[in-house]
């Protein structure tokens, strides 16, 4: 059984309600968008998720597996290279599986580099490329497209489809943009609120083939969110 | 400037500037307390022959690099208990200031009172005095461990060991190699004293037997004998390592 199910009855910052009533699951294999604004809390989930942060009140039966985690900055060792930092992982199978990941995101070319030497957007495929090598149950993914420059972040966004759809695992992916969870979301989860709780949980109306398409991710956009200019 | 080549050029004038000033004012002054360098050479010569001079290098050679490995050791270890817990460094942290501030002759004496005109007693002063110095570097350099990398390396399930060997101690090597080098200059100057003051073999034990015979040549025979074998391992050894843990800096 993996995919998974979380309760947070509350999590405080001090004093301060942050996360209230909170819950979440998800099914096997299902890619999930929790949106919601910058600062409303998603991190804080992701890393209650992780195990990072075990002050809170409520339920999460941890995956019987690893949890993969993608961290907002890619988070390498400087003083590895990319293949090392990859087969550092335990359950990556040492150095040549590691490489075969790296081919997998496009780095095959890059595998023997240190990642300051590299530009940001490849020691981020980098990243997902060690998300991939300890072959998790569940994915947790923060801002995986942030402050990268568009053309960047679109290859970046269908990679990461790809992958996770050939990957096969439970995933959550924290963002504050709409547009990109319709591109990748089987389900979106939006926060809200202060404290943040659900405000929206629904499937996608656009299949995994469909949210490839700009056009008809417009359309989504207008359905669910109203005037598509308005973010 | 930049160029190697051009920089050890420069480091060769400028020595042979040093060498022949020297030997100007040696000639000028012709003073026994003040010989020129052909003297201090041939003193070299004469030591080397009868004095045992590479026994007593070697002596002081070995308190050195005992004294050295030991205090880096045992300072490594208390700098980052110290910084990865506040409780011990603020219960630890006085004792830390007191023994940093402990004057070294102070250190010698007592070891010397209290265990004797041992090996032993010299090596432990040496090192007593050197401890607290590794330690305060390396208590800032775990004070200043990445978080960030920290979370990776749990969320990873990196073992205990993995995680001190990949992820904690690359973050420590640059204040590694500060307390190194800092550490060494200390420890070589501090181990004269401790030879000087209790035991029977060594530089600093020539250092004082021809300081009561007013022996200007010989005591400048060994200064320069020490300062070349310092300097080679600062650049044969330290210097090259420090590049090594440092590749992968842009």
């Amino acid at each position: 059984m993996t995919g998974f199910s979380v309760f947070i009855a509350e999590k405080l910052f001090g004093d301060q309600p942050i996360l209230q009533n909170l819950e979440i699951s998800l099914a096997e294999g299902e890619i999930a968008c929790l949106l919601g604004p910058s600062g409303c809390g998603k991190t804080t989930l992701l890393s209650i998720l992780a195990g990072l942060d075990p002050d809170y009140r409520g339920t999460f039966t941890h995956p019987d597996g690893p949890i993969a985690m993608a961290f907002q900055t890619p988070r390498l060792l400087p003083w590895r290279t990319l293949a090392q930092n990859i087969a550092l992982v335990p359950g990556s199978g040492g150095e040549s599986y590691a490489r075969d990941l790296l081919a997998r995101v496009g780095l095959d070319q890059a595998a023997d580099q240190f990642p300051q030497k590299v530009s940001v957007g490849m020691q981020r495929r980098a990243a997902l490329a060690r998300v991939l090598a300890i072959r998790p149950v569940l994915i947790l993914m923060d801002e995986p497209l942030v402050s990268l420059d568009a053309d960047t972040a679109r290859d970046m966004r269908e990679l990461l489809l790809s992958t996770l759809i050939e990957a096969r695992v439970a995933t959550l992916i924290a963002t504050h943009d709409r547009r990109e969870a319709l591109h990748l979301a089987d389900r979106i989860v939006e926060l809200g609120g202060q404290p943040a709780r659900v405000i929206r949980n629904t499937a996608s109306p656009l299949d995994r083939v469909q949210r490839r398409d700009a056009a008809q991710v417009e359309e989504a956009m207008a359905q669910m969110f109203g005037t598509p200019t308005i973010e | 400037m930049a160029d190697p080549r051009s920089r050890l050029l420069w480091t060769v004038i400028s020595l042979v500037g040093f060498g022949l000033l020297w030997a100007g004012i040696a000639e000028m002054l012709q003073s026994r307390v003040l010989p020129g360098p052909g003297e201090v050479w041939e003193a070299f010569l004469y030591e080397q022959a009868n004095g045992g001079y590479w026994q007593h290098m070697g002596a002081t050679l070995a308190r050195v690099t005992a004294a050295f490995l030991l205090s880096m050791l045992i300072g490594t270890a208390i700098g980052i208990a110290l910084g990865r817990s506040d409780r011990a460094d603020r219960f630890f942290g006085g004792w830390l200031t007191l023994f940093l501030n402990l004057p070294a002759l102070v250190t010698m004496i007592l070891c010397y009172v209290w265990f004797g005109l041992t090996e032993v007693a010299a090596i432990a002063a040496v090192a007593i005095n050197k401890i607290p110095n590794v330690a305060a570097t390396l208590r800032e350099g775990t004070r200043a461990l990445d978080r960030d990398l920290g979370e990776m390396a749990q969320v990873y399930r990196l073992s205990p060991v993995e995680r001190l060997r990949h992820v904690i101690l690359p973050q420590l090597a640059p204040f590694f190699a500060v307390a190194a080098r800092n550490g060494l200059a200390l420890v070589w100057k501090i181990v004269l004293v401790v030879e000087l003051l209790g035991r029977s073999s060594g530089v600093g034990f020539q250092l004082h037997t021809y300081f009561q015979l007013f022996d200007v040549a010989a005591i400048l025979a060994y200064a320069f004998g020490f300062i070349l074998i310092v300097q080679i391992i600062e650049l044969g050894v330290l210097g090259p390592w420090e590049r090594h843990v440092t590749r992968w800096r842009r």
